[in-house]
């Protein structure tokens, strides 16, 4: 069942409710322009909004000392993600001190929900989520990112270095 | 038979049953890492400790046999702190290798924590280090760090394969495992180590970090390797089958199975599949075709089977009991075919058996195709009859239910020659192999894990299987087959 | 005051021949025992009331009456695999009197109707293994041993065998395996070593100082042996006595001696300069007693055990007020650690636990938590085990821990030792 309101009377008065808003629009219209600086809205993709370093966008896959993936192919962000959007093969390394790596590791940005699972998932700091949130491609594959992605692209800089060193736990005989 | 009461349940065992063994009837479970069932006792792990009423020392389950009258505790305050304390031990020297572990989430370690532990680790000294990613043979690796030393592999060696190949040196928190010089851990028998070990020190190479045991689920079935028929359970999850592991029944296999067995998930996997109907046509210049739907292949080859007078049937022993029968009501009640032939792979070492599981016949159903054949009253000629007949030229058309697993084939390769000589084949077949494509039908065939049937071992006994998985949308067995052809022939069922 | 009645001879050196041990009345037990019944000498053990002088103190006759009764093959072996650190007793046993404890080998296998016996010698003790091989080749060229002994129809075989340098093996299943070739690791019991033990058959294992009384008490009757020492631990025991005392060496006395007596009489009292602070009665294995305590104990199984400790092996360890207890503790975890044989996993893991605590106590790491920890894993690795290694190296710490507290937790507070001062290592790590 549904009941239709009527319109009060006092609805009636919408001139003055036009220009209250008028009065609102113009005020902010001044100050802007008297106050550049101050402004709330910024050109968009010229400038970008600085965002918290919580913030939680795209993935960054963090790099040991040597610049190798310090991701252990573990697979617990992929088991933890609700969306089912990480898949990795997982793969034996040359040096036994490392024993396994991924030589896939792939996210389905689109199928992300960017719950941070993954990155609270990790035991080795090996994922986190970046400052990043502009994610325009020109094609769906685009959208799957893979380790250069993740890892290396230009953003990172080379990359981003993880707070766990496996030279750090051996010393201290873990 | 003495009574004994574990946690006020009694129950009446036979004499020198350990108290382990006892709770397990009960279904009580003791936490234990050394003890299995198919080995001697080591009592090294002495997490089974128990409380017997009258004695003041907690003893071990597993080499106490139960007396008339004896009142077991296992979940009182006293077990409870010494099994968590006992499993401190184990813990303090484990590296903390669970992400990179392959054992996680099946390990023992993890379980009994759970169970257990759950305390705050107290341990703050250096751990002991060891080798890790030591390669022990062709088929396992070893962590040193991450073994207890319960010794389960080292017994399994020197008492079930008694080939010897382990030991543990050195003392104190410095033993390690390891093998003795110049003997690789090789023998047939080695994967079994990786199954008995309690937790991640011994890793199956073909295993090792293909997939998280979590993502994976089991399902029981046979191995079809060879006459034995030893019990499975195989894991699988949506990228195909990863792995088999032996199954508990003592009237076959006992704990065990061979490593060859553990090889034939290999074949059903998608990759080896013969996926679709190919068809060799003659309008297309001797061009494989591909994609025809499996019905109206069937009803091709039925028109071709009901003209044909000259029609050889091939069969192997590869495919089940029912499978058998409804083939056979077809070619011999229905079309009254004379002409039968049974491929037996393996001749020369077709009787022989190496003393533990692996027997030179390595077709599950040899004796259900004896069996059923003799119930049509099939008279079927071998290989060597059907390649005379051959080459004077009886047969036209021939219909093979080629076998599944090529691998148990050596011969295979050599005697396709035989059937290219005839003009046109219907092989049946699940897997692909780059000269099939001279024959004139590829049907895709079901795999031993995607269809329901009995096998009949080597000592007569049926065993049921049961489809499980859908790897090939496409493939038929051999009874959808029959029906298929039934039809297009227009032979009522 | 000393009885000695093993070592009455020990300073002649013609009593490790075979003619000065015949001279001065070697041998003569054998005939003796060769006129009386298997199952009679038996008895006359049992009666004796000797006790096992390896350690457990489990009495002697007793064990060779639960061999089953039947003609199945049996063993005797001795076990002179003496490892426990502070004794050094069967050691001056086998150098100065190898034909003591072979005629008391003899005399037992034939009461056990064992057709061979094995010596089973400590790797290290090169110089007893020589003394003991060349005294067995006499007593074979004498007829001692062989073929129809004596003329009394009994065979006999002996052979010494060299241990490879493990602790454990001190312990009678372990030196079974080690004797069969095998790593020298305990086995599980049930089943005793009296019903399957070297080769799976029914097995005697008995110290060296305890064949050597056997011996003794067939020359001069159970009652004789009885009269001598308390009620319940009757004849003598040999200790072997270590420290900063006037005297240290091995004496014999009667069980029951008051320590107080020992000390003043037989060591000589403390050194100059030296006060007593702490005893430990049997060998490393057993719990320290402070002074209060030793003082008023009894050399006998018996008052030690009411204080809680155990008379062992006879290796009594005098503790003065300049040794530092920490330290102690260490060298005897580092002893332990090293010795486990890793094979049940509270010893294998707990004695190097231990080993690290007290080591990073040393070295100054230790907190004060560490001091109660190391109480709780001793606790914890007690009476877990197949063999009572991981008991021996958990009871000194329970007892140094608790005895003398003070200075556990003078070590973690400080990162010192109260008695010496300085620390003993300097930060190794970090």
């Amino acid at each position: 069942m549904s009941v239709v309101k009527r319109p009060s009377q006092k609805a009636k008065w919408y001139i003055p409710g036009i220009l209250t808003g008028l009065k609102i629009t113009m005020k902010h219209m001044l100050f802007n322009l008297t106050h550049r600086k101050e402004m709330m809205t910024i050109n968009y993709p010229e400038e970008k909004y600085q965002y918290s370093d919580r913030f939680k966008g795209n993935h960054i896959l963090t790099v040991k000392k040597d610049g190798s993936l310090r991701c252990t192919a573990c697979m617990l962000c992929a088991t933890y993600c609700p969306a089912e959007c990480i898949s990795i093969i997982a793969a034996e390394h040359d040096d036994p001190a490392v024993e396994k790596f991924p030589i896939s590791y792939e996210i389905d940005i689109l199928r992300c929900v960017f719950c941070g699972f993954c990155e609270e998932a990790c035991p080795v700091d090996a994922i986190r989520m970046g400052p990043e949130h502009q994610t325009a491609a020109i094609a769906g594959e685009r959208f799957i990112y893979d380790i250069t992605q993740l890892a290396y692209r230009p953003e990172n800089k080379g990359g981003v270095l993880s707070k766990v060193d496996d030279e750090e736990r051996h010393r201290r005989g873990l | 038979m003495p009574k004994v009461t574990i946690n006020g349940k009694s129950i009446d065992v036979e004499a020198g049953t350990s108290v382990i063994k006892a709770a397990q009837l009960l279904d009580i479970p003791i936490a234990h890492y050394c003890w299995h069932e198919g080995l001697s006792v080591a009592g090294a792990c002495r997490m089974c400790l128990i409380e017997v009423e009258k004695n003041p020392k907690l003893q071990i389950a597993c080499n106490l046999p139960v007396t008339e009258g004896m009142i077991v505790h296992t979940d009182n305050e006293k077990v409870r702190d010494a099994v968590k304390w006992s499993l401190d031990f184990h813990l303090i020297n484990h590296p903390l290798d669970c992400p990179i572990c392959d054992q996680a989430g099946e390990c023992k370690l993890q379980d009994y924590y759970m169970n257990y532990g759950l305390y705050n680790p107290e341990m703050a000294e250096r751990k002991q280090k060891k080798n890790k990613a030591v390669s022990l043979g062709d088929r396992v690796v070893l962590d040193q760090e991450r073994c207890i030393l319960c010794s389960r592999c080292v017994r399994f060696t020197n008492e079930v394969t008694k080939t010897y190949e382990l030991g543990i040196f050195n003392r104190g928190d410095r033993s390690v495992l390891s093998t003795f010089e110049n003997r690789p851990l090789n023998n047939n028998y080695s994967l079994n180590t990786v199954d008995i070990c309690p937790v991640g020190a011994l890793t199956s190479k073909d295993f090792r970090f293909k997939q998280r045991v979590w993502f994976l689920k089991d399902f029981d079935s046979v191995c079809n390797g060879c006459s034995t028929g030893c019990n499975v359970k195989i894991s699988y999850n949506n990228n195909g089958v990863f792995r088999v592991r032996p199954r508990v029944n003592k009237e076959i296999n006992g704990f065990w199975m061979c490593d060859e067995g553990r090889d034939v998930y290999k074949f059903v996997n998608r990759e080896y599949r013969l996926d679709q109907v190919v068809e060799r046509r003659d309008d297309f210049a001797g061009a494989s075709v591909k994609g025809k739907p499996v019905a109206l292949a069937l009803q091709e080859i039925g028109h071709k089977i009901k003209d044909s007078q000259k029609l050889a049937v091939v069969v192997t022993a590869q495919y089940t009991v029912e499978e058998y029968e409804a083939f056979f009501e077809l070619f011999s009640g229905k079309l009254k075919s004379t002409k039968f032939y049974v491929w037996v792979n393996n001749e020369e070492t077709f009787e022989s058996f190496d003393g533990l599981l692996l027997r030179g016949d390595k077709n599950p159903n040899t004796n259900g195709l004896i069996k059923t054949m003799k119930k049509f009253g099939i008279k079927a000629g071998l290989w060597k009859d059907f390649e005379a007949a051959v080459v004077k030229n009886e047969f036209q058309l021939a219909v093979v239910a080629a076998p599944e697993n090529q691998n148990v084939y050596p011969e295979l390769n050599s005697r396709l020659a035989t059937f290219e000589k005839l003009e046109d084949v219907v092989w049946l077949s699940s897997c692909v192999n780059d000269r099939f494509k001279n024959f004139r039908w590829q049907i895709p065939m079901k795999s031993y894990v995607e269809k329901s049937g009995t096998f009949i071992n080597f000592k007569g006994v049926e065993q049921k299987i049961k489809a499980s998985v859908k790897i090939i949308p496409d493939a038929i067995d051999l009874i959808q087959l029959s029906a298929g052809l039934s039809e297009s022939i227009g032979v009522a069922r | 005051m000393e009885i000695k009645l093993l070592t009455e001879h020990y300073d002649k050196p013609e009593f490790v021949t075979l003619k000065g041990y015949q001279k001065l009345g070697g041998y003569e037990a054998l005939k003796k025992a060769f006129k009386m019944k298997p199952e009679d000498i038996v008895t006359e053990v049992k009666n004796s009331g000797l006790r096992g002088r390896g350690g457990a103190g489990f009495s002697t006759g007793m064990k060779w009456s639960f061999l089953p009764k039947n003609n199945e093959p049996r063993f005797l072996l001795c076990n002179a695999d003496e490892g426990e650190p502070g004794t050094f007793k069967d050691r001056l046993m086998m150098e100065r009197a190898p034909h003591q404890l072979i005629e008391g080998m003899i005399i037992s296998s034939f009461a056990i109707q064992s057709k061979k016996s094995y010596i089973y010698i400590r790797g290290e003790y090169m110089k007893s293994y020589k003394i003991v091989e060349k005294a067995l080749q006499e007593a074979y060229d004498a007829g001692l041993l062989g073929k129809n002994i004596l003329g009394s129809g009994f065979d006999h075989d002996m052979d010494v065998y060299r241990g490879a340098g493990a602790y454990i093996v001190g312990e009678e299943t372990a030196l079974i395996s080690s004797l069969e070739g095998k790593k020298g690791q305990p086995k599980l019991k049930p089943p005793f070593p009296a019903v399957q033990g070297y080769l799976r058959k029914p097995t005697i294992v008995n110290n060296v100082e305890t064949l050597a009384a056997v011996t003794w008490i067939i020359t001069h009757g159970a009652a004789e042996y009885k009269k001598i020492g308390t009620e319940k631990s009757a004849g003598t025991k040999v200790f072997s006595v270590s420290g900063n005392i006037n005297k240290p060496g091995v004496y014999e006395v009667a069980l029951g001696y008051p320590f107080k007596d020992f000390l003043q009489n037989e060591c000589g009292g403390m050194k100059a300069g030296f006060n007593f602070k702490a005893l430990i009665p049997g060998g490393s294995s057993c719990p320290v007693l402070n002074a209060e305590e030793a003082m008023k104990s009894t050399l006998d199984y018996e008052s030690m055990g009411q204080l809680g400790s155990m008379l062992g092996s006879g290796g009594v360890i005098i503790i003065d007020d300049k040794q530092c207890m920490v330290d102690l503790l260490n060298v005897l975890m580092n002893f332990y650690h090293h010795e486990s044989c890793g094979q049940c996993t509270p010893c294998r893991e707990g004695t190097g636990w231990l080993n690290k605590i007290t080591g990073s106590m040393l070295s100054g790491r230790a907190k004060m938590e560490d001091v109660a920890l190391l109480d709780k894993i001793a606790r914890h690795m007690l009476g877990t085990t197949i063999c009572a290694l991981s008991d021996a190296a958990a009871m000194p710490v329970m007892s140094f821990v608790t005895k003398f507290k003070e200075e556990f937790e003078f070590y973690a507070k400080e990162r010192k030792s109260k008695v010496r001062g300085e620390m003993v290592y300097a930060e190794s790590h970090h």
